[in-house]
């Protein structure tokens, strides 16, 4: 396995146009299946250059993924599949692959083993081997098993099970040219495939032969559309899904007899009867072929973890991460984020002037640009550079294993408020944005689970509200900024305990689901995965601002104008029902209309409270900033000098964040036209009051339709739409009135 | 004897599953077998949950799971 011979694979991309070309050519399916965790996505990537979502944690990959592309003249479509441990399927996701599998019938399936832990890998292959799909095992993790100094016979495994191995590394591209030759001849050549039927004992097999030929005699047409063997288990192992499924209930006497023979034999229920043959099999194969080495070394995953997870450091450490990644995501992408400020506000601005004044357009024209679009998408793609840091901190903590020890440290606590460990990592997803973390609360194993996380994660601050906090901190409290924007984040989550604790015990009776869980090894991702993925999640909100923030700019620029002609935008449209709203937000310190129609326009993307803010407020400070205007060339000179100094202060910032140096000085602070605005118009306890009300107040348009997707129902969004908007109040209030009580309102 | 009491760095053979249903399927099908090893690895900051190997990996449980599995303890 060269990795020369795997880059030849890589020069032949996906070519999803190819494939309306070569429509006599048969497509190749090929299943990827295996356990969780075991590296599927990532080969999928390997092989076919695409970006499926990848993670150190079980449990990555929810719903099934297709990637087509051409190898040696043929069609191949490769179905990423949610990781499972058996066929006996338990989370949603589970079933997904089930179905997929029994149903779809695939050509081939390739089941990605975890080398490292081969005896509970094959338990499912022996499952998959009983589909009568031909199977193909790639040995992934290949290097990481040579590093525990495993040997593994595949030579004697293949022999074993009648089925091709490869060894693969998908991390390094190892191994996948041949994983691939061995798809294609397989499927030139189906009769090369000899699986070896395993064996599960006497009594087990000559029950199972008995309910075979009851059902082929019986339900002639079932036995030609699902795999006989297959069938005949299930039924005795009384999968209820499959019973429902194919609607058999009456005529199974002949299968309770054989069942019930067998359970008297074992003691046993018919489902522990089969896993212990199965496991049997799979054990029996690992001793054959695996060697350990006599000397367990303790590895990196154990050291690191004796601090991670320790009893009196885990918790302080877990916080500490959390506060260090969110004062590195501040610091680092300040300077650029100010870069960008200047620049759409200077330069960008002035050019776009420069041209619609050169098109002769009306002036209204020239304001809906300026004052629409550049103060609105503008004062959004500002937020870039946080935007991304923040993804970045996510991918990598996700890349790490350290979701799966979060989940681990905070199960007690999230237990508490009768959830599970494991809705941990949609929430810690939600941090980067609420949408995507509701669709992975697929991965919890129940309805009443997923129903309570989704409601909790419009309360885990995502990126689109770091925008708004970033300007209000920039105004107010730039010397703690770190600790304000942790102390948000804090409260978001504090929060989610106590609504938590309401909901279990109002809505959400009845016992919490169970805990099992598998804690990988810590990996480090590499770089370019880290930058890939980084990437894939930070595009959303460019994707975002160039279409949905673009076309509600414009939106609120008319709203903001309109009715036509308007003198003052506090009589516009927008200004009118924020004069009518202002007064609710009266006692919260913010009752302004200006407030009232930005937190308005917010509904649709939290962010836009500021692009909406920047329209408001800006406009008055507009001609004093085109007063000067620099050559064209000159601007361009600006944007790289000012570019570089921008990087050299994140770099520097990365340091002073950890206490290093301070080398830093802090520059004179450029004057965004927005901040000095705000400073008239709020006190920093208003703010602050403000800023919490963004927190907490609904979630946004996008989250409302990815929770009644998921649920099938607009009632999980209408009750957080409602908790939501009252605790926000709520809270604005409290700090805002506690606050002014105590005098701190500055 | 249950898994639930074992000490961290304390060994054990699974010598019955009493959980029932989903729960058992489950646990069977990580590999958590009568006549199985398990090692209790640790126990979380906030004393629940627990942390064991078994089948040379790294499972992690709750103790109310783990009290459902009866364990002989080895010397
Ligand atoms: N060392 C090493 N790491 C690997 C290899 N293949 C995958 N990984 C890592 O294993 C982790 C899991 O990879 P995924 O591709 O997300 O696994 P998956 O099988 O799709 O997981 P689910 O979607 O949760 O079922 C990631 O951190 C990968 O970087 C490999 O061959 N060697
Ligand atoms: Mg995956």
């Amino acid at each position: 396995m060269s990795a020369e011979s795997i880059s030849e694979v890589m020069r032949d991309p996906v070519r999803p146009a190819a494939a309306s070309l070569s429509e006599e050519k048969r497509t190749i399916t090929v299943a990827v299946a295996g356990n969780p965790n075991s590296g599927k996505s990532t080969l999928i990537n390997a092989i076919a250059g695409t970006r499926l979502h990848v993670g150190n944690w079980p449990g990555v990959t929810v719903e099934k993924k297709e990637a087509l592309f051409e190898y040696e003249v043929k069609l191949i479509k490769l179905v990423d599949l949610p990781g499972t441990y058996s066929l006996s399927p338990y989370t949603q996701e589970e079933i997904i692959t089930r179905d997929y599998l029994v149903h779809e019938m695939p050509d081939v399936i390739i089941d990605v083993m975890d080398a490292t832990n081969l005896e509970r890998n094959l338990y499912l292959t022996v499952q998959l081997l009983e589909l009568d799909i031909p199977v193909i095992m790639a040995l992934n993790m290949y290097d990481e098993a040579e590093k525990k100094g495993y040997t593994i016979d595949s030579n004697m495994m293949e022999e074993m099970l009648g089925v091709k191995i490869v060894p693969t590394i998908a991390t390094r591209k190892a191994g996948l040219h041949d994983l691939l030759k061995a798809v294609v001849k397989l499927v030139d050549d189906p009769s090369s495939h000899h699986p070896k039927k395993l064996n599960y004992g006497e009594d087990i097999e000559s029950a199972v032969s008995a309910v075979e030929k009851q059902l082929k005699d019986s339900y002639p047409s079932l036995a030609e559309k699902y795999p006989l063997r297959w069938l005949a288990f299930k039924f005795m192992e009384e999968d209820e899904h499959v019973q429902s499924e194919l609607k058999i209930s009456g005529d199974v006497l002949l299968i309770e007899d054989a069942v019930r023979h067998l359970k008297k034999a074992h003691e046993e229920d018919m489902e522990s009867i089969m896993a212990d043959a199965r496991y049997a099999q799979a054990a029996g194969l690992t001793r054959e072929v695996l060697k350990r080495p006599e000397l367990r070394k303790t590895d990196l995953t154990e050291k690191i973890d004796r601090i991670a997870l320790n009893r009196f450091l885990g918790i302080p450490l877990f916080l500490a991460a959390m506060w260090f990644m969110f004062k590195l995501t501040f610091d680092v992408s300040k300077p650029l984020g100010d870069w960008m400020n200047a620049l759409t506000f200077g330069p960008f601005k002035r050019w776009a002037e420069a041209l619609v004044g050169l098109i002769h357009a009306p002036a209204w024209m020239s304001s809906l640009v300026t004052d629409g679009v550049i103060a609105g998408v503008g004062s959004v793609l500002v937020f870039v550079p946080v935007i991304f840091a923040m993804m970045f901190f996510i991918t990598f903590l996700e890349g790490s294993g350290y979701m799966a020890r979060a989940a681990f440290v905070m199960d007690r606590a999230m237990h508490s408020i009768g959830l599970h460990g494991k809705s941990f990592i949609p929430m810690l997803l939600g941090f980067g944005c609420n949408v995507p973390a509701i669709y992975a609360t697929r991965t919890l194993e129940n309805q009443r689970d997923k129903a309570l996380t989704a409601l909790l994660i419009p309360l885990m601050s995502c990126g689109a509200r770091l925008p708004v906090y970033v300007v209000f901190i920039g105004a107010f409290f730039p010397a703690y900024a770190g600790t304000v924007l942790w102390s948000l984040y804090v409260m978001g989550i504090a929060l989610a305990i106590v609504m938590g604790l309401i909901f279990k015990r109002t809505l959400f009776k009845g016992e919490a689901p169970m805990f099992i869980m598998e804690l990988p090894p810590y990996r480090l991702p590499s770089f370019k995965s880290l930058m890939i993925h980084t990437w894939e999640k930070g595009k959303h909100f460019l994707i975002k601002a160039g279409t949905y923030i673009l076309a509600v700019s414009i939106l609120v620029w008319f709203l903001l104008n309109l009715p036509w002609g308007v003198e003052s935008k506090k009589d516009s449209y927008l200004g009118q029902v924020g004069q009518v709203v202002a007064p609710v937000l009266k006692p919260l310190g913010f009752g302004s209309w200006e407030a009232a129609s930005s937190l308005m326009a917010g509904v649709i993307a939290k962010e836009i409270v500021v692009g909406t803010m920047g329209e408001i407020y800006v406009k008055k400070t507009g001609e004093e900033q085109s007063a000067v205007k620099p050559a064209f060339t000159a601007d361009l000179i600006e944007i790289g000098t000012s570019f570089t100094t921008a990087l050299r202060n994140s770099a520097e910032n990365v340091f002073s964040t950890f206490g290093i140096s301070s080398l830093s000085t802090k520059e004179d602070e450029k004057r965004s036209g927005l901040k000095s605005v705000l400073r008239t118009t709020f006190t920093p306890l208003s703010a602050y009051a403000f800023i919490v009300f963004v927190l907490l107040y609904m979630p946004c348009v996008v989250v409302a339709i990815a929770m009644r997707q998921e649920f099938g129902t607009w009632k999980w969004f209408g009750i957080s739409f409602a908790y939501q908007m009252a605790l926000a109040w709520l809270m604005a209030f409290v700090i805002y009135q506690g606050g002014t009580l105590l005098g701190i309102g500055g | 004897m249950n898994l639930s009491m074992l000490k961290p760095g304390e060994r054990g053979t699974i010598t019955k599953i009493g959980a029932l249903g989903p729960l058992k399927r489950r646990l069977m099908d990580m590999g958590v077998l009568v006549g199985e090893d398990v090692k209790v690895e640790k126990v979380a900051p906030l004393g629940d949950p627990i942390e064991v190997t078994i089948k040379h990996y790294n499972l992690s449980l709750r103790k109310k799971e783990a009290e459902g599995i009866s364990v002989e303890v080895a010397k």
